[in-house]
């Protein structure tokens, strides 16, 4: 038997609990109501969300899975899971937002950091009075995260770190930076994570690079010239920081495959509802095959998908290991988003070719889930070793 | 003092409704808290929060299982316990008032807040007719409220403007769109709502058969008149398209 059928106390069962449906019924009212009518206004002006993330933070999502005593939602995964499709159903640069605030900076800090940090910064970011970012890619190292150039020198009681990050969602809109640095020699072991505040003197941040989609989640570069934060705000120990980034990835991507599963069921949404109205022929586009199929190989995909990704949340619950889940779950969540939303665009013809009409949106935002948080490439790294080290023996 | 607030669960605003043998169907449709009862659930919350000496705010529904919900939501907008009279049978406002007015009378409540307008039946005569029962002064449409010990300020809208009124409790109030705005409530609380009380209650207790019986529903179409106006001379065409919304349809003055 393979690590593929654990067990656990009660057996499959695919149904929410009551506190899981009314949770979820309850974010997708709101987010239906307060955040999917003005997705386009934000995706055409690139203004930061901020009233959104503040009503959603006063649901409690932006520390949904948090322990309340730290100030957080208390959630299980799985209804996280379940309520980051509805954000992203109804705005994905939202979602992107929630999701990095949730599964990055605060897992961090919940799992390495110290009572005082947690204190000082988790409580304020699972309020959501506080944003917070992930920093690890450069420009020099992306999918090799690895290979990162960043520096971090100690000076007596305090770090100085110097070099620049690419690609930082909530840069520039941040309070709260968690930085993956080089402290030792080459090589995975030889970084360690650090907490920077935005207003540290040397911190400087990029325009907005001006992105396909997502225009509302702002991605900048951040740059540190000499940032000097006390040594307390070393998160974990010293030559630990990659271990505890990849570890924070792996529930990341679970937000990420639901991300692209929210996109793909407001496609699916979309499309069933224009082929049950336009008529071409003299007959609604759904009585033709070549469109009803093709709904019909969206809703497989977004199932299928969805299914691994509570899957990979599920196993996070059960305390047991996830990484190959949802690395799977990333991979074909983010396909199924992108293929879905492509064919979402051919059902509407010409108007889904229009801003006037949403899937051309969801077509831009989409594609991105390919790329971040581990490409596609990266994750299907990830699933073949766990294949490899499953029948190495 | 205590408050009592009326929820009740109605389709939600965009559901499609169905009929079947005469009657609605609401298998599927997404039902919601009537938002008029919305306000009504928030009012008491903010009266409280607005330091009125406010011990208890208890919510009452009738209906069947599913209406738990409905009283969940109000749980878990901060109502401190909920009453669920438990009947398959639809109550008309006439027979829901003999309820909503025992209930009043045996928890000791001061103010009842009810909606103004019932979102599926579209009646406004809950308010009044609880208040008839008790013998209990009634004040509609509010958009204001403030407590102050015994003393329940306001205003309200009247049929040309809107006035201001004073009334020593115990009342019955309906409420209105603009009264406030509901709050959403928290996830945590929404969990929490599941540890409140939701006393069951049977409808055999109240003597409050419903009189009215639905015997047929209709959904409202409307049939369109496909009126087509020749377009050869515009400015014809423009004074013809004038003249049926002025005087056929009647949209414009
Ligand atoms: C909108 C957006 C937001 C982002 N937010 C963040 C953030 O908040 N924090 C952060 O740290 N980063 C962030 N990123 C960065 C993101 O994680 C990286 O872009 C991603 O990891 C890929 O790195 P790269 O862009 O350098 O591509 P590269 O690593 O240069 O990859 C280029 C191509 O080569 C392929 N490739 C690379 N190595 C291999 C291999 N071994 N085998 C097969 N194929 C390979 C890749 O799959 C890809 O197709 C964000 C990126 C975007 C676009």
């Amino acid at each position: 038997m393979t690590a593929t059928l654990p067990a656990a106390d009660v057996g499959m069962r695919f149904a929410l609990s009551d506190d899981q449906r009314l949770i979820v019924q309850h974010v997708r009212d709101y987010c239906r109501a307060e955040i999917a009518p003005r997705a386009a206004e934000y995706d055409r002006s690139g203004e930061f969300p901020r009233g959104q993330l503040r009503g959603l933070a006063e649901l409690g999502l932006m520390g949904a899975t948090l322990p309340e005593a730290w100030d957080g939602a208390g959630l299980d995964s799985v209804t996280y899971a379940l309520c980051l499709e509805e954000i992203a159903a109804a705005d994905a640069s939202v979602a992107v937002i929630v999701s990095v605030q949730n599964g990055l900076p605060e897992q961090m800090l919940l799992r390495y950091g110290t009572d005082a940090q947690r204190e000082r910064y988790l409580r304020p970011l699972a309020r959501g009075e506080h944003i917070g970012a992930f920093c690890l890619t450069e420009s020099g190292a992306g999918s090799d995260a690895a290979n990162l150039q960043m520096r971090a020198e100690r000076d007596g009681d305090a770090w100085v770190l110097s070099g620049a990050k690419a690609w930082i969602t909530s840069g520039g809109q941040a309070d709260t930076y968690l930085v993956m640095a080089r402290t030792g020699g080459p090589g995975a072991r030889g970084v360690s994570c650090f907490i920077v505040e935005k207003d540290r003197p040397g911190l400087s941040f990029g325009r907005p690079e001006e992105k396909m989609g997502l225009h509302a989640a702002h991605t900048t570069t951040v740059t540190f010239d000499g940032v000097r934060v006390p040594a307390e705000n070393l998160v974990g120990e010293e030559g630990q920081g990659l271990i505890i980034a990849l570890a924070s990835l792996d529930a990341g991507r679970i937000g990420i495959a639901m991300q692209a599963i929210g996109i793909a069921r407001a496609a699916l949404e979309h499309a069933a509802r224009y082929a049950a109205e336009r008529e071409q022929f003299g007959k609604k586009l759904r009585e033709f095959e070549g469109v009803s199929f093709k709904v019909a190989r969206m809703a497989a995909r977004i199932e299928a998908a969805r299914l691994v990704a509570l899957k990979a949340a599920w196993l996070k619950d059960q305390g047991q290991p996830y990484g190959k889940e949802a690395s799977i779950a990333k991979l074909l969540a983010s396909e199924a988003a992108v293929d879905v939303t492509r064919d979402a665009i051919q059902i509407f013809g010409g108007n889904g070719y229009s801003r006037e009409y949403p899937v051309e949106r969801l077509y831009r935002d989409a594609k991105v889930t390919e790329i971040y948080e581990g490409t596609s490439e990266i994750q299907q790294l990830v699933i073949s070793r766990a294949v490899f080290a499953e029948y190495s023996d | 003092m205590k408050i009592l607030t009326l929820v009740r669960q109605v389709p939600d605003a965009e559901a499609r409704v169905k009929i079947s043998g005469g009657q609605v169907d609401l298998e599927g449709a997404t039902l919601v808290m009537d938002g008029m009862d919305e306000y009504g659930v928030e009012e008491a919350l903010r009266l409280r929060e607005g330091g009125a000496a406010v011990e208890e705010i208890v919510a009452l529904a009738t209906g069947p299982k599913r209406v738990e919900d409905a009283l969940r939501t109000a749980l878990a907008m901060g109502v401190d316990r909920a009453i669920h009279v438990e009947t398959d049978q639809a109550l008309d406002p006439i027979a829901l008032s003999r309820v909503v007015a025992q209930v009043a009378q045996a928890e000791g409540v001061s103010l009842i807040l009810v909606g103004g307008q019932e979102a599926d039946w579209d009646s406004q005569a809950l308010g009044a007719a609880t208040a008839e029962r008790l013998g209990w002064p009634q004040l509609t449409w509010t958009n204001e409220l403030a407590l102050e010990g015994d003393t329940l300020t306001g205003r309200h809208d009247v049929d040309d403007g809107n006035e201001s009124f004073r009334v020593p409790l115990p009342a019955v109030v309906t409420t209105q769109q603009g009264l406030n705005e509901p709050r959403y409530p928290t996830l945590p609380n929404i969990m929490k709502a599941k540890k409140k009380e939701l006393r069951k209650d049977t409808l055999d207790a109240y003597g409050a058969a419903p009189t009215v019986r639905v015997v047929g529903s209709d959904i409202q179409t409307r049939a369109r008149l496909n009126k087509m106006i020749d377009g050869k001379d515009p400015q014809a065409a423009a004074a013809e398209l004038l003249d049926l919304l002025r005087n056929e349809a009647k949209v414009i003055a």
